[in-house]
């Protein structure tokens, strides 16, 4: 029964409206995280969100949206990453539904998982269309060490996704999980298929 | 504030192309310069999507967007230049750094490619109103709740962020600090989003109500407001751009 209501494509018109919604915290994330000069990015906290509030399909959806709409307003580059954010709210939708928020540990477990499968579905992107590099300075800066010393190309793109994820992600992870803590009660049963009283 | 889109309204041959035609031609100009390895080709390729944002007087309005991809493009030409694995001939010295000529050319092709994604796009958005993108998307089958998901990001972000003034002043004379060391700066980071996450959370439940009444969820087939406009010369456009999308590949395939 609970597989079936995860993977329902039923949305509600608060799952519709949930969807901008996220996209706005999502750049929020990254408009406050370029304010404060935060060396990451946050720029996926409304995706994990809204998998955490609506399960993985709803997430995906807004993955997708998300890097869509940040393509035609900022950065055309971000289409490519589309796939990257769509994964990370389905991985974090599923985890979201098994069980995986219900403290801080998990939620940091989550959050290196998440940043492990972006970085997994980043490297074929990053060798595909710019043989390796992604932009980050960090990252770059490993990327190149390792490629001095002649390792192979996948593997050292692949850290460069690594060590620039991961960490991006458990943050992210952690405080869409703080804020998903916070909550009222009747935000979060409006996007919940389970009980039929708050349905719209 | 409430213009988020990079649209420029000019009066140009290739505002009145038909969005979907646009879409296709974003899509074969990609694609063409991955898969040609040519640079003289490529850069053919670059050089008629760059005519084509002169034609649509929007030349100027593409710079700013391919800085935006300025580091991306830089690191790709350092770290390719310097360190690209098939490395051999050295093309010149700076001091004791060599750059080699294979990583180079590499890098060079990347570049004219990543170039070529950003002003491809830029013909698409730059000319092109996201209402107009929207409906034609609509017309040919998107669902109109989907519709309706794109065109209110781009009314909610601007909403948001000035939101997020007003909380960020309040939040100030509660006498939050964020300004300091990274550990102040990070502090801040949550009382910061909070609020607005909560706020516009609670807002979707006021929206979803409207749009409820306003009949969202009806079945039965949509009519529009606004009238089909009408593109002209979309067919041969679109056979051209196919043709030579054929053309791309046979040449590879043979060469």
């Amino acid at each position: 029964m609970k597989k079936k209501r995860m993977w329902s494509l039923q949305f509600s018109t608060a799952a519709f409206v949930l969807i901008p919604a996220a996209v706005g915290i999502n750049f929020l994330g990254k408009l406050f995280a370029s304010v404060l000069k935060l060396p990451l990015w946050v720029d996926a906290i409304g995706t994990v969100l809204a998998s955490m509030l609506a399960g993985p399909i709803v997430g995906a959806i807004v993955g997708v949206v998300n890097n869509v709409v940040y393509g035609f307003t900022t950065d055309p580059v971000s289409f490519v990453y589309a796939i990257t954010q769509a994964v990370i709210g389905l991985v974090a939708g599923i985890m979201a539904y098994r069980g995986w928020i219900s403290n801080v540990g998990k939620a940091i477990v989550l959050g290196v998982v998440v940043g492990f499968i972006a970085a997994i579905v980043s490297t074929p992107l990053n060798i595909m269309f710019w043989e390796g590099t992604t932009g980050n300075v960090w990252g770059d800066a490993l990327f190149a060490t390792m490629l001095a010393k002649d390792m192979p190309l996948w593997l050292a793109s692949f850290a460069d996704s690594i060590v620039v994820d991961v960490p991006d992600k458990v943050v992210t992870v952690l405080l869409s999980f703080l804020i998903f803590k916070g909550l009222p009660k009747n935000v979060k049963l409006m996007y919940d298929n389970q009980g039929e009283i708050e349905r719209l | 504030m409430n213009n988020m889109t990079l649209y420029v309204s000019r009066d140009s041959p290739v505002h009145r192309v038909d969005p979907m035609t646009k879409l296709l031609f974003v899509f074969i100009s990609i694609t063409s310069t991955y898969i040609l390895s040519d640079h003289l080709a490529v850069l053919g390729i670059l050089l008629f999507t760059f005519f084509i944002l002169l034609i649509g007087k929007v030349f100027k309005s593409i710079l700013p967007v391919i800085g935006v991809s300025f580091l991306l493009i830089a690191s790709i030409i350092i770290v390719q230049g310097f360190f690209h694995p098939d490395r051999a001939t050295v093309l010149f010295e700076i001091g004791p750094i060599a750059i080699y000529k294979e990583g180079f050319l590499i890098a060079f092709l990347i570049t004219l490619r990543v170039v070529n994604m950003v002003a491809a796009f830029g013909v698409l958005i730059l000319t092109t109103k996201p209402d107009d993108l929207v409906e034609a998307l609509l017309q040919k089958g998107l669902s109109p709740k989907f519709g309706y998901v794109l065109l209110s990001v781009l009314q909610i972000i601007p909403q948001m962020v000035a939101l997020t003034g007003k909380i960020t002043d309040a939040q100030r004379a509660r006498g939050m600090e964020t300004e300091g060391g990274i550990w102040m700066r990070f502090k801040s980071f949550l009382p910061l989003l909070g609020p607005v996450v909560l706020n516009s959370l609670t807002e979707t439940r006021e929206r979803s109500i409207a749009l409820e009444i306003r009949g969202f969820n009806a079945k039965g087939n949509r009519t529009f407001l606004y009238e089909r406009k009408n593109y002209r010369y979309s067919v041969p456009f679109r056979i051209a751009l196919i043709a030579f999308f054929l053309a791309v590949i046979a040449w590879r395939v043979i060469s």
